[in-house]
C-alpha cells in the first residue's frame, strides 16, 4: 500500500490573530504553527494501515519554509519520506489552484491512497480531497471515521452522514480519502523517531516549477475581519407566571423564533 | 561455637561444601558488574566513611518515628548479630591459635558477658519480629521474600532458623559450661543458668549431639545467606559506601542535544532510558539488590495509600528479580510490560516520601524516570493527557498550551506595569513567574501578590516575560529529556542575555530545576524561593506586616521545598510573622514526613484513573486540624488544594492561600 498524506501547516488554535494592517491577512510573527488537526488523524491512520499491511507512507506539505515542519514531525511519527513543495505565497491559492499544483506534484507517484485531513482548520474549504479525486482519477470519499482494507485493490470506509448516522462504503482503489478526527489516537514523535526522522528524505519542489497551466484564482480574498462580539444579555424579572409570558413574548416578536 | 579439641574431618567436608554454595548462591549479585557506568558516584572518601558508620553500623534512618517497633526491633536484631559475628570471628581465630595474645578467650569475662548478651538480643529481636509477622502483620510488609530473591521458606522462615541458631548456641555453651565447669562460667551468665538445669553428667553425654546441632545449622545458615533477607547485611554496606547523599532524587542527564548531533549514534540499537534490566548502570542494581523488603517506602507512598497500583518496592525487588534471572547481563528480557507495567511508573508523583525513608539510601525516584524515559523518547507512549500537555511545551514553552505571546498577559489584565528584562536589561532579581504563574488563574493571584510585595519593599526587579519558557520540570519527571533540555538550553541562553544577582521563584518545581538541574547544562544560578525571599525581606525589615493575630494557618509542606530542598521553617516563620507566632496547627503529616498534593512527577497533567484522589485525602487532613487557612507554597500544591476544597465543597469553611498572598494581605503600607 502507497500511501499520500496531504497535511498543512495552521496556525495554533490559541494563537494571537492580529490582521494586517489593509486587512487583506493576518500577521504571521505572532503566530505559533502547528499541523491541522484533522491531518494528524490521517497520518495516524496511515501509519496504522501501513503496519498492517505493508508499504510506504509519505507526507506531502504545500506552503511557506516553515512547513517543512508538519513533514519533519510526520517523518519522526513514522512516515517513510517528505514531499514539500514550497510556495511563499501558498496562501494567495484559491482551492483549484491548490489542487492543480498537488495534481502535478503527486500524479507520476501512482499512489494507492491519498489521505487527508476532512479540512483546514484555517481556510476550511475541505475540498482538496475530492478535487484531486476527480483530477488522479481516483474514487473518493468524505468524512471517513474509520477503514478497513479488503485486499489489494479495494478498500471499506465508514463515513459520517447526518444525525450520528454512519455508512460503511466499498472503493476502487486507487482512492483519495478525507480523515474526520478523532477515529484514532495520533501517536507521540518519540526522540528515537525523532533521530530517525533526521535520516529520512524529503523531495523539495518549487512550486513555480510545477506546471501550473490553468491554475489562476477562481475566487478572490475581499476582507478579512474579526467577527464582532455582539453580546446582549436581557435579564426578566417577575413572578415565574410574567417571567413565562415575557420570555414567549420575546420570543414571538423580538428573536422571531417561531 | 564451642571450643572443640577433636574437630571431626567430616565437619570440614560439610564447610567446604557450605563455602562453594554460599559462592554459587552468590554468583546472581555479579550481574550488577555488566550494569551500565555510574555518573553520579561519590567523591569524598571521608564523607563516605562517615556515612558508612551513620548509616551502616549506627543504621541512623531504620529508627524512625513511623516506624517505633520495627526500630527497637531491628536494633536488638543488629546488634545482637553484630556482636555475636564479632564473637564467632574472635572464637574462630583463638581456636585456630591466631592472635591469641591480643584476643579474649571464651570465658574472658568480659567477653563471656557480650557474647551472652549477644544471643540474648537477638532472640529479643526475632521474638519481636516473629510477633510483628504473625500478630501485627502491617499491611503491606510481604509476607515472604518477593520476587527475586529465592523463596526459602519465606521471610518467616530466616527468623524461625536464626531462632535455632541462637538457641543453639545458648545451648552448646550451657553444654561446654555444665562439662567442662570453668572457673569465669558465671560471666556467661545465660549459658551458666541454663548449665545448671541438667547434671553435669548428662551435659557431657548430650554435648556431641548439640555440637552438631549448632554445626549445622550455622553451615546451612551460611549457605543460604545469599538467598534470604539476611543478605542485605551485606549489601547494604556496599550500597552506603557507593552513595552520594547529596545526589539522591537528582536525574541523570542524557544530553540529547550531543545525541542528536552525534553523525555515529547508532539510532537503531540506542538505548534511551531503560527498557530492561541491563539498561541501568551497576549502581542502581546495587540498590536493587540491598532492598530489605521492609515495605516502608509503599506504606508511605502516596500513590500506594490512595490504591493506585504503585509499590515502590516492588519496582525494586522486581529489577532485582530481573536481575537474578539473567544469566551475569546476557537476557534482554524486557522489564516494562512484564514486571513492571506502565501504570505503576506514572503513578509516580515523584514526591520522594520513598527515599526519605528507605533506611537503606535506595534511590527510587531517577530509576522510575529512567524506564519512563524508555517508554517516552524510546516508545512514545507517553499516557494520552500527558502527551498532550508535552506537545504543549514543545509547541508554546507551557504545558498549559497558552501562546507564549501571552505570557504576560495577567499583569496586563491587572493594569501592572511590570520591568522586562528585553527594555531593563539589568536588575537584582529576575522575578521568575514560571508557567503556572503567568497561566493559571489561582497562581496568577500570587503573581500579582510577588509585584506589589516587590514594589513595597523597593526590589530592583524585572521578569523575562515572552522570553521566559517552561523549566521543562513537568516535562524530566515525565521522562521526556529532550524537551526539557530543549527548555533548559533555551532559558539558560535567556539567562545569558541579561545581568541579575538572584532568581526568586514561588514554584519549588522551578526552583529545583533551576538550582539543581540546570547545573549539568552550565548554569549556576542562585536561586531563591520565594518562602525565603519573603522571611528575609519580613527579617530585615524591607516590609513590615500588620500582624493582628487572626486566624490559624496549617501549612502544607511542598514535596520539592521540604523533602527535596530541606526548606521547612523559613515558610513557616513567614506564616508566623503575619498571622502570629502560634497560628500555625501542623497537620499530623508535616515536615519530612509531609503527604503529596498529587501533581508532582507529571501528575499534574494526567489522571490514573485507579483509587482516590491524592488531593483530596491530603485536603481532609488539612481540614481536620480547623484551621481557618491552609497555607501552601507551590504553585502545584496550590492548584491541587484549591481543587480539593471545591470538590469537597468547603469553600466556606476553610481559604486556601499562598505564602505570598498571605504576607501580601498583611502589609503595612498598600501600593
Ligand atoms: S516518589 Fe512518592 S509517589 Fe513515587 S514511589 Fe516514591 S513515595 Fe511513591
Ligand atoms: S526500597 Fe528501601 S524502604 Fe522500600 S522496601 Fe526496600 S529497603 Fe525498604
Amino acid at each position: 500500500m502507497k500511501i499520500c498524506v496531504l497535511m498543512k501547516q495552521v496556525p495554533d488554535n490559541d494563537s494571537a490573530i492580529i490582521l494586517s494592517n489593509d486587512s487583506s491577512s493576518i500577521k504571521l510573527n505572532d503566530i505559533t504553527w502547528c499541523t491541522n488537526e484533522s491531518d494528524t488523524y490521517a497520518l495516524e491512520e496511515a501509519l496504522l494501515m501501513k503496519e498492517a499491511h505493508g508499504g510506504e507512507v509519505v507526507a506531502c506539505s504545500f506552503g511557506r519554509e516553515s512547513s517543512q515542519q508538519v513533514i519533519k514531525d510526520a517523518l519522526a511519527k513514522g512516515a517513510d519520506r517528505g514531499l514539500y513543495i514550497s510556495e511563499e505565497e501558498s496562501d494567495g491559492f484559491d482551492i483549484l489552484s491548490t489542487a492543480k499544483i498537488f495534481t502535478q506534484a503527486l500524479k507520476d507517484e501512482n499512489f494507492d491512497l491519498i489521505f487527508s485531513g476532512l479540512q483546514s482548520n484555517d481556510s476550511g474549504n475541505a475540498q482538496l480531497g475530492l478535487l484531486l479525486a476527480e483530477m488522479l482519477n481516483m474514487s473518493h470519499a468524505a468524512l471517513v471515521m474509520g477503514t478497513e482494507v479488503l485486499n489489494d485493490t479495494r478498500i471499506k470506509v465508514k463515513q459520517e452522514l447526518e444525525g450520528g448516522w454512519f455508512q460503511w462504503t466499498e472503493l476502487d482503489l486507487p482512492a483519495s480519502i478525507t480523515i474526520q478526527s478523532g477515529l484514532n489516537k495520533p501517536r507521540y514523535a518519540s526522540l528515537r523517531g525523532i533521530m530517525m526522522m533526521k535520516k529520512k528524505p524529503i523531495d523539495i519542489f518549487d512550486s513555480s516549477q510545477i506546471d501550473s497551466t490553468g491554475s489562476k484564482n477562481k475566487i478572490f480574498l475581499d476582507k478579512m475581519y474579526i467577527p464582532q462580539k455582539v453580546k446582549e444579555t436581557t435579564f426578566i424579572e417577575g413572578t415565574p407566571d410574567e417571567i413565562a409570558s415575557k420570555l414567549g413574548d420575546l420570543m414571538i416578536n423580538d428573536i422571531k423564533v417561531f | 561455637m564451642t571450643e572443640m579439641h577433636h574437630i571431626p574431618t567430616v565437619f570440614y567436608i560439610f564447610a567446604l561444601v557450605t563455602i562453594l554454595y554460599t559462592i554459587y548462591n552468590f554468583r546472581r549479585f555479579f550481574g550488577i558488574f555488566s550494569g551500565k557506568p555510574e555518573s553520579k558516584l561519590p567523591k569524598s572518601f571521608l564523607t563516605q566513611l562517615n556515612h558508612l558508620f551513620r548509616y551502616g553500623l549506627l543504621q541512623r534512618k531504620v529508627f524512625s518515628n513511623r516506624f517505633t517497633y520495627a526500630g527497637v526491633m531491628h536494633f536488638f536484631l543488629a546488634w545482637g548479630f553484630f556482636i555475636l559475628l564479632f564473637a564467632t570471628t574472635v572464637d574462630f581465630l583463638t581456636a585456630r591459635g591466631i592472635l591469641t595474645k591480643f584476643l579474649p578467650a571464651l570465658d574472658t569475662p568480659w567477653f563471656a558477658f557480650i557474647n551472652d548478651l549477644g544471643g540474648l538480643m537477638l532472640i529479643l529481636g526475632l521474638i519481636l519480629a516473629i510477633f510483628r509477622r504473625t500478630s501485627q502483620k502491617p499491611e503491606k510488609l510481604p509476607n515472604s521474600s518477593l520476587s527475586g530473591r529465592g523463596n526459602l521458606l519465606g521471610d518467616m522462615g530466616i527468623l524461625i532458623f536464626l531462632l535455632l541458631l541462637a538457641v543453639g548456641g545458648f545451648l552448646s555453651e550451657a553444654a561446654r559450661l555444665g562439662a567442662d565447669q570453668p572457673q569465669f562460667a558465671a560471666f556467661s551468665w545465660i549459658g551458666y543458668t541454663l548449665s545448671k538445669a541438667l547434671s553435669s553428667e548428662t551435659w557431657i553425654a548430650i554435648k556431641p549431639v548439640i555440637w552438631w546441632f549448632h554445626a549445622i545449622t550455622s553451615l546451612l545458615f551460611i549457605a543460604v545467606f545469599p538467598m534470604t533477607k539476611m543478605f542485605h547485611a551485606f549489601v547494604v554496606f556496599l550500597n552506603i559506601a557507593f552513595t552520594d547523599q547529596g545526589k539522591r532524587g537528582l536525574l541523570r542527564p542524557m544530553h540529547v542535544s550531543d545525541l542528536l548531533s552525534d553523525p555515529d549514534a547508532d539510532i537503531e540499537n540506542i538505548s534511551l532510558g531503560v527498557g530492561n534490566v541491563m539498561d541501568f548502570t551497576w549502581k542502581q542494581l546495587l540498590d536493587s539488590a540491598s532492598c530489605t523488603e521492609c515495605a516502608r517506602c509503599t506504606t508511605l507512598c502516596p500513590a500506594a495509600q490512595t490504591g493506585k497500583p504503585l509499590s515502590p518496592m516492588k519496582i525494586i525487588t522486581d529489577i532485582r528479580s530481573a536481575l537474578y534471572n539473567t544469566d551475569n547481563g546476557k537476557s534482554n528480557d524486557k522489564l516494562i510490560g512484564k514486571l513492571i507495567t506502565e501504570t505503576e511508573l506514572w503513578s509516580c508523583t515523584t514526591c520522594g516520601a520513598c527515599m526519605e525513608i528507605c533506611p537503606v539510601l535506595i534511590d527510587h525516584i531517577p530509576t522510575f524516570i529512567d524506564m519512563r524515559r524508555h517508554l517516552v523518547l524510546s516508545e512514545g507512549t507517553p499516557p494520552e493527557m500527558a502527551g498532550e500537555s508535552l506537545e504543549k511545551t514543545a509547541q508554546n514553552g507551557n504545558p498549559w498550551g497558552f501562546p507564549k505571546s501571552k505570557r504576560l498577559k495577567w499583569a496586563e489584565d491587572a493594569g501592572l506595569d511590570i520591568p522586562v528584562f528585553a527594555e531593563k536589561k539589568s536588575a537584582d532579581v529576575l522575578y521568575w513567574v514560571g508557567c503556572a504563574g503567568s497561566y493559571d488563574p489561582r497562581n496568577q493571584e500570587v503573581s500579582k501578590a510577588m509585584i506589589n510585595i516587590f514594589k513595597n519593599a523597593g526590589i530592583d526587579f524585572a521578569v523575562l516575560g515572552t522570553e521566559e519558557s517552561c523549566t521543562g520540570d513537568s516535562a524530566r519527571r515525565m521522562g521526556e529529556e529532550y524537551i526539557f533540555e530543549t527548555m533548559a538550553l533555551q532559558n539558560i541562553e535567556i539567562f545569558k542575555k541579561y545581568s541579575f544577582n538572584k532568581i526568586v521563584t514561588q514554584c519549588p518545581h522551578c526552583y529545583h530545576t533551576l538550582t539543581h538541574e540546570y547545573q549539568d547544562f552550565g548554569a549556576n544560578l542562585e536561586v531563591v524561593h520565594h518562602s525565603e525571599f519573603l522571611n528575609e525581606l519580613i527579617n530585615t525589615g524591607k516590609i513590615s506586616l500588620e500582624n493582628n493575630d487572626e486566624g490559624s494557618v496549617t501549612y502544607h509542606d511542598a514535596c520539592y521545598l521540604g523533602r527535596h530542598n530541606q526548606i521547612f521553617d523559613a515558610p513557616r516563620s513567614v506564616i508566623k510573622k503575619s498571622r502570629g507566632r502560634d497560628s500555625i496547627i501542623e497537620m499530623p503529616r508535616n515536615l519530612q514526613n509531609s503527604f503529596c498534593c498529587g501533581a508532582g512527577g507529571g501528575n499534574m497533567w494526567h489522571e490514573i484513573n485507579e483509587g482516590d484522589r491524592i488531593n483530596i485525602n491530603r485536603f481532609d487532613e488539612a481540614i481536620q486540624t480547623n484551621a481557618a487557612t491552609i497555607a501552601t507554597a507551590c504553585s502545584f500544591c496550590l492548584i491541587m488544594m484549591d481543587d480539593a476544597m471545591k470538590v469537597q465543597g468547603k469553600e466556606q469553611d476553610v481559604e486556601v492561600l499562598d505564602l505570598a498572598e498571605l504576607v501580601n494581605s498583611r502589609l503595612k503600607i498598600q501600593i
